[in-house]
Parts: structure tokens; C-alpha cells; sequence
């Protein structure tokens, strides 16, 4: 939290989302529609930024194109529909993207990726990342997050060697920060609501009390075996690069020692000392693995386990309802 | 005879190299080297001529004809010219380095250059040019001028001072020509290659001479062409001239030295058929000397070139009319013979031809065993010599002849005890004279018969394998084996202990790949159909396992080079492994110890290991031992090399890797195809035994996180098997086996066994077993068996309880059967279950973790190993550096790694017992 603060700070431009339900709906209608699985999809947020909120007012899709239109303008697309609505006289400013989720897999390269040319173009500019699996499951899952200046920084300067990332002192936690978010309705949406409330069943409401859990679970399991294994695979090739560093450094090391000797040599014998060569050349030093991805993956893995922990304790809890519901019986 | 002038005309191209070889002379050479002596005064004046001066001739006239088409305003002439002259330039590139740029080079560039200029400004001339011309022209100027770039500085000296240079070319030129009217060879290309002719002539002439003698019918062929030859090269000149001198009328140079040329020529070539027949004529006169040939070079004369032919008609002869033959005049003429041998141009049929005829000489005139031997080695050390590179094999002819010769020696050493074989004995202590001592000639037998096996094997290599001529080379085989025998019997009774040892291995090479289907038969018991056969069955010789026994310990005990043991090692555990004699054959490969060194042994012996490994796991799959089958069979099958680690052929996807050289050593190990072992019965025994271990294993550890592949090539074929879209019945020996594993992994032992064992597969696999009803009874046992183990372990959760009648119903086998090997899942802890004695049943007890908490297992173990992998980066961290150190770390880290799997084990029982408890809880919560 304090991290955050101190972040929030530094970058005080935006400190909460304001969601237009709308927009959530749409996003929502969007997945419906048109993600299966463990597809994807993602759209364009416009918005405008008031005073420290960031107000996103609507958004439109990204077009699901498949190999057969390859030449179709992604770009030329956004342009077009942001003038179309523009015309309608709808805001227009693009202040960021969403993307659904898989089981809350989302950290990856592609993301950092797009949203860091995001940010670059448009600094106030979020990812918002929509879970439909838990949103069936009763409750909404919406989060907005955006990169952090230090990781902006990182970018900026493409240096994912591990030296790199040791300099910036840079964590997974310290990747992504979350923006608040406030959904807000016009009154007369409240209104509807409220009546819409009063005429729903029951059992549409408590659809959040679903006790089976296992298949969630498995699947979250599942994931999060993957990235461990990815994560696994990264520590020995991290793992290699090291020993082989250090091999030549002794290396370098041993060589040097030995020149410094027979320079010693030469010199009592009153020879000139033998040239210095460039040791860079002779010892090249291996390439060192990029760490990015490691620090993606245990991202990942840290999203992963926030969501078992956050279901398994929201399960716990509906388990000893269902128990004291039972005692009560 | 192609062969003869395809020398002649090779020598005649290289002339330096080929006159080089001449040159040095061993001493001590007879008469033949006075017959090269005329050479040598010539070589003398030749070796004068630096390379420098060869390469500025060539360039020199490279350069006049260029300028002659540039009188005559040929353009396509020109350009054809410097593009020669540029490549001729290239060449004598390190001598250009040293003298630096010669004068008259530049002084061609410059004035081409200036004349194409000036060419190409005269507009009106261009107009007139014709389409070649013109095109020849730009492309000329356009070339000209890229390659001055690169001699701005020596151009624009030249074109400073451009008398000087001048000068200097004249100077050269006067001289050039001057050296060519001395026929010298320095006027002109076609000089010296005329020189060259010349000065190779007499060599020919003696190739010729020889080969006159030898052969009889087609001597006079040969030289009656080698005269037509001569006339169209004649002939081929005068036309040449010709054209030249059509070519314009500037050329007035150049046709001089055509003409000059051509009487050169003429004068030479008539020189030529002189000398030819002197030559011939001095191989009659034996001792002449050299001084009254130079006499008669001189008178030599035009007369004479006609009496050479009817001369050739003659029967040649080995020595003169009056001369007495005796054993030193043989040993002289042998020697004399193979002085030739080895050098180029030296016609080797005719050379076998020679020592042919002088071994009959010798045979004729009594001369003793002692000649006749000598004379055999070199027969067939020739007959070997016959092909010039290793790679290349005996003709069939040449074959034969060589098994004869070998044999024939043989037959003379044994019936002659008192002669003495050595490579030790020095050619001056022989004794080849009819004496009282014995004879003594240096050569060794064993190497011409192990060379004599080897070319052998080479001819199995080069022949088709599905061809008859394959078939009737192996006829051979018997032969060559006969050889072997003899030498062998022989050398049992003079060889040295070494000599008898590599004769055994060569003895075993032939023996230990060969099934004993007597000796098989006679272990079965089944009698001759009559006794009379029986008998001689009996009397035809030892069973091949007692050949082998004897001669391989013979071995062990005696030999001192490595290799040689080890292959007899190796060659006597396949015959073990081949005739189903597993414990000896295992036991043998064990003690050996060869499984630890064998990575420093050479290709072939790898490849013989390989070979074994193969037969030993084979022979192991025949008994029953699946595990062990697999484990030998393991490293051939998992790389996916066995063809080439069995030396069965060459992998087209390693053609990139390596060159055309090395592709011929691997050739030449390949072994020969009647020795191979069927890949496919390989395979096939490899995937079934890896089936039947693979299925069982994967059944019971479906859930297990570390779970290791026992064999990745079956699962391999598994995976290559479920991706088919559509799955047909099976074809393949691969199909057939993936489809009988699907039907294993459901415990259908019916289906897996028509899958394994069913007519096409008989015959595609089984029926190459020696005893192929066993194999199969063996195969559907242990079908049965491991399809009940994978039965129970797939279906275990499913019952509550079965009975033991029911499973042996259901595999057919006999309860107590069952009995066992349910006990033994039990006991192993492979089955959750008790037995119920008194009812026979199985009882299961529910210990199966959902799947849920199985992935919580895998997933711990998964981190566990990332933690293990974190501390390994950490320790790295901490400053330890490299070598002995670190490896001690890791000894720890995998003992660690244990102990983590230890303690896993002990995790997973105590969560089952958890898990149990949370069920009866549960139960009891629920009523």
C-alpha cells in the first residue's frame, strides 16, 4: 500500500477510474458475443481525464479479424469509428484498451508490450481487464491496472538483462499497479435498478452461493502448474548462464594471472612487456537471458494465487454457511 | 588399352609432375634405367625453366594474340583473349607478388585501353562493326576499365615513360623468340607442349614396349593406334594452323609460328617412332648401354619408322633367346618388374600380366618353390595394386584370379614344409635358390589373406543386395572361408601366437553372425531322416559354439593387442546371444566390462558392439526377459540412428554434416548386407517390450507428476499414432503395435494379441526367429499378464471387490497365476487392495486421490523443484565458483532431491490416510 502511495504520487495525474456502466455492459456484451473459451477479446476505451479521475465514458471493440483480411487496417479502423463517434458527439479520446481474461491470465508479454506503447502514446491510459469466469460466477471482476514508472523507465530502455532489472530494482510486485475503480450510473439508471431488483427471483441473486468449487480450482491448479513449470524451465537457464559466467570469469581471471607473470618475467629479464590484448574479445561473455519473462511469470503466478486464495476463501466461507445452514436444519 | 592412352595423356598434361617422378631413381635399377637415360638429358635442360618464366610465356603469347586481334580489328577474338589472360594473370598471382607487375602486362592494358578508346569514338567504324564485334567491343571497354582500376599507378608510369618499358619487352621479346627456334619451349604454347610430348615420348615409348611384350595379340593394336594418333594430332594441327590463318591476313606472326611449329612437330613425331622401336629393340639386347642409343638417336632414323610395325607382331619376350634362365635372373627380371610398380602411368594389368608369364617362366625351368612363392606374393600384392584408391573394389576377373593365386600358394606351402614365411627376413638373407636349407622368402601370408577378406567384404559392399550377382559373390564366401581354414591349419603350425590370433579373429568374423542350424537342429532332438545322414551330419564338423569357444579363449588367454580381444569378446557373446544362450552371453558382457570403454574403441569395433547389444537384447526378448530386452536395446532404438549405428547404412539427413570424405570412410564400414540385422525385428521387439513394460507403468502412475517416460520412442509412436485423423486399420509393423497398445491400455488382451501376433506381422517379424512358436507362446503370456496388471490398475477404483476365477477368466490365466501377481502389486505397493482368502476375491480399498488434490501433489512437487532450482542460483550467488566444489553440491542436491522424494512419498500416504478419514467423516456427517 505504501508502495502504492508513493507511486500514486509521483504519477498524480490519475488516482481513480470512473466506469461508466455502459461501458461495462458493453465489455461485457462484447465477451458474450464474441469470446468462447480461452479466447480473447479486446476494445478501445474513450474517455477523458477530470481533474485526478480518469472517466471513461464508452468504448468500442477491436474487429475479431481472422488470416483471410490480413491486409484489414487495425489502425485506420480506430481512427474511423473514433470520428463516427465523434460525429454523434460521443468522447472521443483514447485513453486505453480492455481485454478479457482466462482464469486471470493475462500477465504476459503481449500485454506489458501494448500496454507500454499504450502509455508511451497516452499517459493516462489503463488496461482494463475483465474476468468473465468469475463474473458468471456471480461476482463482477473488473480491474484496471497500468504500468508503473519504474517499468515505463525499463521499457523505455529495452534492458532486460539481469543486471538491468537488478539496477532498476524492480520486483513483480512493483510491475503493475491497480487503479481503483467506481462504476457510476446516471440516476436513471438507479431508478430501473432499483426496480428491476424488486421483480427478480431469488435464485437469481444467489447464484454467488454456488458451493461447487473443484472445477475452478482444478483449472486455476492447472495454470498455475504451467507457469511454475515455465518459471521452473527460466531458474535453470538462469541457472547455466551464471555458472558459465562465472567459469570465465576464473577463466579471465587464470589468463590474466598468468600474463601478469610472464610480464613479471620479461620485465626482470628486461624485455618490453607483452601488449595488452583486448580480453572483451577473447572472453566474450555469454549472453545473458532476458529476465523479463521471469518477472512476467512470477507476475502471473502472483495473480494466480491471489485468485485461488481470494476463491478458496470465499468457498471456506459459503462452506461453513452451508454447515451452520445444515446444524440449523 | 583405353586404360594405356588415358595415362599417356594424363602425363602428358602435367608433364613437370610426371617427368618429376622419373627423375628419381632408386639404385640399383638394371637396364631400365638405362633406358630412361635419354630422358634425363633432356630433363636437365627443362629443369632450367622457372616458374616464372612458364607463367610470362604463357602471358606473352596470351598478349600477342591479343594484339593480333587488335590489328585485325576482331573484337570477340580480343575480348575472349583478355578474359584468358586475366584468368592466366590470376594465376601466376604469387609470382606476380614477387617480381611485381611485369612491364609488358601493363603496357597491354595501356594500349588496350587506349585503343578501345580510340575504337570507340570512331563512330563510322562502330556502324561497320558487326553485331558480335560491337557487343564484344563494349563489353570489352566496360571490362578493361574496371581491371585497369586496379594498376591506375603502373598505367600512368608507363604512360610517363613509355619507351622504357618498351624497351624492356623488346628486350624480352628477341629472346623469347630466340629460346623458341631452339625448340626450348619458350616461343610458344603449343612448343612446349610439343617439347613436352617429346620429352614424354620415351617414357611412353617404354609403357609401350612393355605392354608389347606382354600381350601379344593386342600389342599391335595398341601401337598401330598410337600411330593414327599420332597422324590426327598431326592433322588436328595443320588445321588449326589453317583457321588461324584464315583469320586474317595481320596474323603474319603468329602463322609463322604456327608453321614453325608444325615442322617442330612433324620432326618430332618422327623422331618418335623411331626411338619407339630402338626402344624395343633394346629390350631385346638386355645389358646395351646407354652411349651407343645416343649414337643411334642420331642415325635414328626416317628408315626405320616403318620396320616398327611388323616388329610388334613378334611374341615378346622375357629375356633374351641365349640367356640361361636361373633363379637370379628371375629375381633381377621380378624386380626390375615391380620397380615399376606404383608409379604413374605404369599399365597394372600389364604388370599382372608380366609376373604371370615370369611365374610360368620359373614354373617351366625348374627354379624351385622358393621363386614361385616370391613371385605369388607380388602377384597378388599387384593384383591388390590394381585399384588405385581404397575405395573402389575388385572386378570379378581380378577376383577370381586372386582367390587362385592364394590358393595355389597355399597348396605349395603345405607341401613344402621347408619354407620359411617371414616379414622379417631382409630381401638379402632370402633364400630362393634349390639348396640344401630351406627356403626363405620374406612376405607375409596373413596379410594377404586378411587383405584378401577385406576386398572381399569390399565386394559385398559394392554389390546390390537384391541383385543375384550378390548372390553369386557370396558363393564365395565358402571360399574365402576355405582360405581362412587353410591358412589357419598352417599357421597352427609355424605362426607365431600372434599371427594365430589374428587368424582365429578372422576365423570368428566368419563364424559368429552364422545361426548353427545343425547344431540347433541336433538340440532339438530331431533325428536325420536316415541314420546314414545322422552319421554325416556328426562327421561334418563341430558344432560353430565349440569353434568359437576354442578359438575365442585361445584368444583371450593369448593375445596382447586389445582389440583383438575385444572383438573376439564381442563376436563370441552375439554367437551366445544368437543361438539363445542368454546367461552366457549376458554374463560374458558383464564381465568384459566393454559397456564402460567401449566410447574409445574405433568405429568398426563400436559398430560390432552395436551389433552385439542388439543381438543380446534380442536374444533376451526370445527368453522373456522384456526388461533387459529393452535396457540393451535401449541406446541403439532411443537415437533413431540404428541404421547407422549398425553400420546398415548411411542417414540421408546427415549429408550436410559431413563431406564427400568422410561419407567414404563411413562406406567403407558399412557391413556387408548378408550380416545385417533386420531393422525391422529390431524395432518391433524394441516397441513390444517397451509396450509391455510402458503400459503397465503408465497405467499405475497416471496422476504422478514425475512420472518419466520409460521409453520416449514408444510414446513417440503413441502420440504419431493419436494424431491421425482417421485411423485405419493398421499396416504397418508400427501400426500393428500402437493399435495393441491402445487395446493393453484398455486390459483387452484379445485384441492386443491379434494386433501383435497375427499373420502379417508373422511374417513380417516372427518367423525370423529360429524358434518362432516359442517366441509367440512367450509373447501371448506375457500379453496376458501385463494386460491383467493394467486391467487392475485402470479399473481398481471401478470394484469394490473381484474375484480372482473372474480375472483368470477374464485373461485366461490360471488362478494361482493371478494369485501371484496380484500379491506381488500388493506387495509392492503398487495396488491398494487386500486378498480375501477363503472367497477368493480381491477386496480394493478406496485410496485413490481426485484429481483435484492429485494436482495439489503435482503441483508441490513443481515447486519443490523450483525451489530446489531458486537455491541452486542462490548458492551461485553466494560466490562459489566452478569445478570440484560445485559438483560436490550437486551430489548433494541430488541426494536431497531423494530424500525430497522420500519424504513426498511419505506426504502422499499420509494424505491418502487424511483423505480416508475426510470420507468417513464425511459419511458419518451425511447419515
Amino acid at each position: 500500500n505504501k508502495e502504492k502511495k508513493e507511486t500514486n504520487n509521483f504519477n498524480t495525474s490519475v488516482t481513480v477510474l470512473i466506469l461508466f456502466s455502459q461501458v461495462v455492459l458493453k465489455i461485457i456484451k462484447h465477451y458474450q458475443e464474441e469470446g468462447q473459451g480461452s479466447e480473447v477479446v479486446q476494445g478501445v476505451l474513450l474517455g477523458l481525464v477530470v481533474d485526478d479521475r480518469l472517466e471513461i465514458t464508452n468504448c468500442f471493440p477491436f474487429p475479431q479479424h481472422t488470416e483471410d483480411d490480413a491486409d484489414f487496417d487495425e489502425v485506420q479502423y480506430q481512427m474511423e469509428m473514433m470520428r463516427s463517434l465523434r460525429h454523434v458527439n460521443i468522447d472521443h479520446l483514447h485513453v486505453g484498451w480492455y481485454q478479457s481474461t482466462y482464469y486471470g491470465s493475462f500477465v504476459s508479454r503481449a500485454l506489458l508490450d501494448s500496454q507500454f506503447s499504450y502509455q508511451h502514446a497516452i499517459e493516462e491510459s489503463v488496461v482494463l481487464i475483465y474476468d468473465p469466469i468469475k463474473t458468471a460466477q456471480g461476482s463482477l471482476s473488473l480491474k484496471a491496472y497500468r504500468l508503473t514508472p519504474k517499468l515505463m523507465e525499463i521499457c523505455k530502455e529495452k534492458d532486460f538483462t539481469p543486471e538491468g532489472l537488478k539496477k532498476a530494482n524492480i520486483g513483480f510486485e512493483h510491475m503493475f499497479e491497480e487503479v481503483p475503480i467506481i462504476i457510476k450510473n446516471s440516476h436513471l439508471i438507479n431508478v430501473l435498478m432499483w426496480e428491476l431488483e424488486d421483480k427478480s427471483t431469488v435464485a437469481d441473486k444467489h447464484e454467488l452461493l454456488n458451493l461447487s468449487s473443484s472445477n475452478h480450482l482444478e483449472k486455476s491448479l492447472q495454470l498455475l502448474m504451467d507457469r511454475v513449470d515455465d518459471m521452473s524451465q527460466d531458474i535453470v537457464k538462469y541457472n547455466t548462464y551464471s555458472r558459465n559466467l562465472s567459469k570465465q570469469q576464473q577463466q579471465k581471471h587464470q589468463y590474466l594471472q598468468r600474463r601478469q607473470q610472464e610480464n613479471a618475467q620479461r620485465q626482470s629479464r628486461g624485455e618490453p612487456p607483452l601488449p595488452e590484448e583486448d580480453i572483451t574479445k577473447m572472453f566474450k561473455p555469454p549472453q545473458p537471458p532476458p529476465r523479463m519473462d521471469t518477472l512476467l511469470i512470477a507476475g502471473q503466478i502472483n495473480n494466480y494465487c491471489q485468485n485461488v486464495k481470494e476463491f478458496t476463501s470465499q468457498n471456506l466461507g459459503k462452506l461453513f454457511m452451508a454447515e451452520a445452514l445444515q446444524g440449523h436444519n | 588399352m583405353s586404360r594405356f592412352f588415358a595415362t599417356g595423356s594424363d602425363s602428358e598434361s602435367e608433364e613437370s609432375s610426371s617427368s618429376d617422378e622419373i627423375t628419381p631413381k632408386a639404385p640399383g635399377t638394371n637396364f631400365k634405367q638405362s633406358l630412361l637415360l635419354s630422358d634425363d638429358e633432356e630433363d636437365t635442360k627443362r629443369v632450367v625453366r622457372s616458374a616464372k618464366d612458364k607463367r610470362f610465356e604463357e602471358l606473352t603469347n596470351l598478349i600477342k594474340t591479343i594484339r593480333n586481334a587488335m590489328k585485325i580489328r576482331d573484337m570477340a577474338k580480343c575480348l575472349e583473349e583478355f578474359e584468358q589472360l586475366c584468368r592466366a594473370f590470376l594465376k601466376s598471382k604469387n609470382i606476380v607478388d614477387k617480381e611485381g607487375v611485369p612491364p609488358f602486362y601493363i603496357r597491354l592494358l595501356a594500349d588496350l585501353e587506349d585503343y578501345l578508346n580510340q575504337l570507340w569514338e570512331d563512330k563510322e567504324g562502330k556502324k561497320k562493326m558487326n553485331k558480335n564485334n560491337a557487343k564484344a567491343l563494349s563489353t570489352l571497354r566496360q571490362k578493361i576499365r574496371k581491371y585497369n582500376r586496379d594498376y591506375e599507378t603502373e598505367i600512368a608510369s608507363y604512360k610517363e615513360n613509355p619507351q622504357e618499358s618498351a624497351d624492356e619487352e623488346e628486350e624480352k621479346e628477341p629472346e623469347d623468340s630466340g629460346s623458341s627456334s631452339e625448340s626450348d619451349g619458350e616461343g610458344g604454347d603449343e612448343g612446349v607442349s610439343a617439347k613436352a610430348f617429346l620429352k614424354k615420348k620415351p617414357e611412353a615409348a617404354s609403357e609401350a614396349s612393355k605392354f608389347l611384350k606382354s600381350a601379344k595379340g593386342s600389342g599391335d593394336e595398341s601401337s598401330s593406334s598410337e600411330e593414327d594418333d599420332d597422324e590426327d594430332w598431326g592433322s588436328d594441327t595443320i588445321d588449326s594452323g589453317s583457321e588461324s590463318s584464315d583469320e586474317g591476313e595481320g596474323k603474319s606472326a603468329s602463322l609463322a609460328m604456327v608453321f614453325l611449329k608444325k615442322t617442330q612437330e612433324t620432326e618430332k613425331s618422327e623422331k618418335k617412332v623411331p626411338k619407339k622401336k630402338k626402344l624395343k629393340k633394346r629390350e631385346d639386347r638386355l645389358e646395351e648401354e646407354a652411349e651407343e642409343e645416343g649414337g643411334e638417336e642420331v642415325e635414328g632414323g626416317w628408315e626405320k619408322v616403318k620396320g616398327g610395325v611388323p616388329l610388334v607382331k613378334e611374341k615378346p619376350k622375357m629375356f633374351a633367346k641365349g640367356t640361361e634362365i636361373n633363379t637370379a635372373v628371375v629375381v633381377k627380371k621380378l624386380n626390375e618388374i615391380l620397380q615399376a610398380r606404383g608409379k604413374k602411368g605404369t599399365d597394372r594389368a600389364a604388370q599382372i600380366e608380366l609376373l604371370n608369364a615370369l611365374a610360368a617362366i620359373a614354373a617351366e625351368n625348374n627354379l624351385g618353390q622358393g621363386i614361385l612363392v616370391k613371385i605369388k606374393f607380388n602377384i597378388i600384392a599387384s593384383l591388390y595394386d590394381y585399384n588405385p584408391n581404397l575405395a573402389a573394389f575388385m572386378k570379378a576377373d581380378m577376383w577370381k584370379k586372386c582367390l587362385d593365386c592364394i590358393d595355389e600358394l597355399l597348396d605349395i606351402l603345405f607341401e613344402n614344409n621347408n619354407i620359411f614365411i617371414g616379414e622379417n627376413i631382409a630381401e638379402d638373407s632370402e633364400n630362393l635358390g634349390i639348396s640344401d636349407q630351406p627356403f626363405r622368402v620374406r612376405g607375409c601370408v596373413l596379410t594377404l589373406v586378411e587383405r584378401m577378406d577385406e576386398e572381399f567384404t569390399k565386394i559385398m559392399q559394392n554389390t546390390d543386395p537384391h541383385s543375384q550377382e550378390y548372390v553369386d559373390n557370396l558363393k564365395d564366401e565358402g571360399r574365402v572361408c576355405g582360405i581362412v581354414d587353410r591358412l589357419l591349419n598352417y599357421l597352427e603350425n609355424k605362426g607365431s601366437t600372434e599371427e594365430i590370433c589374428r587368424i582365429y579373429l578372422r576365423r570368428i568374423m566368419h563364424t559368429y553372425y552364422k545361426f548353427d542350424y545343425k547344431a540347433h537342429r541336433r538340440s532339438l532332438g530331431i533325428q536325420g531322416e536316415s541314420k546314414s545322414e545322422q552319421d554325416q551330419e556328426e562327421s561334418e564338423g563341430e558344432d560353430s559354439a565349440v569353434i568359437m569357444d576354442r578359438l575365442c579363449k585361445f584368444i583371450y588367454a593369448k593375445d596382447r593387442t586389445d582389440r583383438i580381444r575385444t572383438c573376439a569378446i564381442l563376436c563370441h557373446i552375439y554367437h551366445h546371444a544368437l543361438h539363445s544362450r542368454w546367461y552366457q552371453a549376458r554374463d560374458l558382457m558383464l564381465m568384459s566390462h566393454l559397456q564402460d570403454n567401449i566410447q574409445h574403441a574405433d568405429p568398426p569395433v563400436q559398430i560390432l558392439y552395436n551389433r552385439t547389444m542388439v543381438q543380446l537384447g534380442i536374444c533376451a526378448f526370445r527368453q522373456g526377459m522384456i526388461k533387459d530386452a529393452h535396457n540393451a536395446l535401449l541406446d541403439i532404438q532411443s537415437s533413431g540412428r540404428a541404421k547407422e549405428l549398425l553400420g546398415q547404412g548411411l542417414l540421408m539427413r546427415n549429408m550436410q554434416e559431413r563431406n564427400a570424405e568422410q561419407e567414404k570412410i563411413e562406406k567403407r564400414r558399412q557391413v556387408p548386407f548378408h550380416m545385417h540385422i533386420n531393422l525391422e525385428l529390431l524395432e518391433c521387439v524394441y516397441l513390444v517390450s517397451a509396450m509391455l513394460l510402458e503400459i503397465p507403468y503408465m497405467a499405475a502412475h497416471e496422476f504422478d507428476a514425475r512420472r518419466r517416460m520409460i521409453s520416449k520412442q514408444f510414446h513417440h509412436q503413441l502420440r504419431v499414432g493419436e494424431r491421425q485423423p482417421l485411423l485405419g486399420p493398421p499396416e504397418s509393423m508400427r501400426e500393428h503395435v500402437v493399435a495393441a497398445s491402445k487395446a493393453m491400455k484398455m486390459g483387452d488382451w484379445r485384441t492386443c494379441h491379434s494386433f501383435i501376433i497375427n499373420e502379417k506381422m508373422n511374417c513380417k517379424v516372427w518367423d525370423l526367429f529360429p524358434e518362432t512358436q516359442r517366441v509367440r507362446e512367450m509373447l501371448v503370456r506375457k500379453i496376458q499378464e501385463e494386460s491383467l496388471r493394467t486391467y487392475l490398475f485402470t479399473y481398481s477404483s471401478v470394484y469394490d471387490s473381484i474375484s480372482m476365477e473372474t480375472l483368470s477368466e477374464m485373461f485366461q490365466l490360471e488362478i494361482p497365476t493371478v494369485h501371484s501377481i496380484i500379491s506381488k502389486m500388493i506387495i509392492n505397493e503398487e495396488l491398494m487392495a487386500s486378498l480375501d482368502q477363503p472367497t477368493q476375491t480381491v477386496v480394493m480399498h478406496r485410496t485413490e486421490p481426485t484429481s483435484l488434490q492429485n494436482m495439489a501433489l503435482q503441483l508441490a512437487e513443481k515447486l519443490g523443484n523450483l525451489v530446489e532450482n531458486n537455491e541452486r542460483v542462490f548458492d551461485l550467488k553466494q560466490g562459489v565458483y566452478g569445478g570440484y566444489f560445485n559438483r560436490d553440491q550437486k551430489g548433494g542436491y541430488q541426494q536431497k532431491q531423494s530424500y525430497g522424494r522420500d519424504q513426498k512419498g511419505s506426504y502422499q500416504q499420509k494424505q491418502s490416510g487424511y483423505q480416508r478419514g475426510g470420507y468417513r467423516n464425511q459419511n458419518q456427517s451425511n447419515y
